[in-house]
């Protein structure tokens, strides 16, 4: 808004903002899963089949004992809701501002809040998900997780991290509709590579120098130090994700703010 | 009051720019019921859009001291695959309203009877204007900002709210003069990317008609 002559007070836009964001994330439940009660339960399912599928892939590839069901479960699986998450965010922002182009008349609805309640319903997803998958692991034989606070961090630094990529992704579709399918595309051919199925130390050195350079990488070295402790041997730096973290939300920040001077609302 | 001072809007086109507003300068004062006619494509939709908020100048200021509704037309601010009492759940929430009386209201007023618990993409567009029209008196906006479509008339729904309105700022941005005459007690005509302001609006209105 330009130069209202009363200038609201921060706290106010806050609490507008909360509002909004709030009444987005209902909204969006509303759209994604129907307004039947069940159809809630789909975001904790559909995570929860992908996961257990890879495991079981996995499992039936070596011997198929309980034990190595367990410890791929526990690896695999667990670490698989984090991939889901990076590419359920980076996906869904090709989307977001066209499926919510008719909000946009509410001058108080801006296009990053948009992203913030779609990215607030992955999280709590994926978050519920893993709480469910770590607690049958613990049932199933395995070993109370070292850190579970390290896990969570991890999983914050995930949201993060898709979630300025997700910025800059909806700024650039509102100029150019094709970054849709590369998104798509890019995200499947990250799954081998953003450390979802490798420790970094399982490589030799010089696939390691290469790996760490994907930012995702790091988030699963610190998630798996979360859950293993001293039996995992885990490389990251924060300092290198905290770049990937600031630069593209700034970038999409500014993005998105030029982007809703341009987008026509009809 | 809401008050536009030397606002110009253009939009870039393949080669140049489409200048829609050449410095507009307007007051509208609370409880104010103003009508603005236009051709079309005299830059109707893009004034309701830049005295909703909802689109910035690309120069020149807006002031705004009252609460003044989104541009209420007829595909306006709604999700189109929700029910209409869903789509009044989520405004009653953004405005800070409480959602269950919102929903009455617009169940008493709107008329929509079970379409109301239907998609929005189902509506005919005189259902769509009167939920949008509904839910913005259940706000209760000290101005409410209408953009053609407008389903009133001598219905039971039209005069109901032609009472409402009585109480309420208006400002109208439409191409019907009899709309105006209806509902207005002061006239603007938007023509050459200019607003010009009649006291009388027989004037108006014949200004318009000569356009």
């Amino acid at each position: 808004m330009s130069g209202a002559s009363a200038r609201p007070l921060l706290i106010d836009c806050a609490r507008q903002q909360v509002r909004v964001i709030g009444a987005l994330v209902i909204r969006e439940m509303h759209t994604r899963f129907g307004r039947r009660r069940l159809g809630y339960l789909w975001v904790f399912l559909e995570p929860l089949l992908l996961g257990a599928m890879i495991a079981l892939i996995h499992g039936s590839h070596g011997r198929f004992s309980g034990e190595t069901m367990r410890a791929t479960f526990e690896f695999f699986a667990i670490g698989y809701i984090l991939f889901f998450k990076f590419r359920g965010i980076i996906n869904r922002a090709t989307t977001t501002i066209v499926a919510n182009r008719g909000l946009l008349y509410h001058r108080q609805v801006t296009l990053p809040d948009l992203f913030y309640a779609r990215h607030i319903i992955e999280s709590v997803a994926c978050t519920g998900v893993l709480v469910i998958f770590v607690i049958a692991a613990v049932a199933l034989g395995g070993a109370v997780p070292d850190s579970p606070m390290q896990m969570i961090w991890a999983l914050g630094l995930m949201l993060l991290l898709s979630q300025g990529i997700a910025l800059m992704v909806g700024a650039v579709t509102t100029e150019w509709e094709g970054l849709e399918r590369l998104v798509h595309a890019f995200s499947y051919v990250m799954l081998p590579f953003c450390g979802v199925f490798f420790m970094v130390e399982w490589l030799p050195a010089w696939m390691q120098e290469i790996v760490l350079w994907i930012p995702t990488v790091h988030i699963f070295e610190l998630l798996r130090e979360g859950q293993f402790g001293d039996r995992v041997k885990a490389t990251y730096d924060l300092g290198y994700l905290a770049g990937w973290i600031l630069v593209p939300h700034l970038l999409g920040l500014a993005g998105l703010r030029l982007a809703r001077q341009r987008i026509g609302l009809e | 009051m809401l008050e536009l001072l030397g606002v110009e809007k253009s939009y870039p086109l393949l080669a140049g720019r489409k200048h829609v507003l050449r410095g507009v300068n307007a007051t509208f004062r609370r409880g104010e019921r103003v009508g603005v006619l236009g051709r079309n494509g005299s830059g109707k939709s893009t004034l309701v859009r830049i005295l909703g908020g909802v689109e910035a100048p690309t120069h020149g200021t807006v002031r705004r001291s009252m609460s003044v509704s989104w541009p209420i037309g007829m595909a306006a601010g709604f999700q189109p695959a929700l029910s209409g009492s869903d789509n009044a759940r989520f405004i009653a929430r953004i405005y800070d309203r409480p959602v269950k009386e919102t929903v009455e209201f617009v169940e008493s007023f709107a008329e929509l009877g079970e379409y109301l618990r239907m998609p929005v993409n189902t509506y005919s567009s005189g259902m769509r204007s009167r939920l949008g029209l509904a839910i913005s008196l259940a706000v209760e906006f000290d101005c409410f900002l209408v953009d053609e479509a407008l389903a009133v008339g001598d219905t039971k729904f039209g005069r109901a709210f032609g009472a409402r309105l009585q109480r309420a700022g208006l400002i109208l941005v439409t191409h019907q003069p009899s709309l105006v005459r209806q509902l207005c007690t002061r006239a603007a005509v938007l023509d050459q990317g200019t607003l010009t302001f009649y006291e009388d609006i027989d004037e108006a209105l014949a200004t318009y008609n000569s356009l």
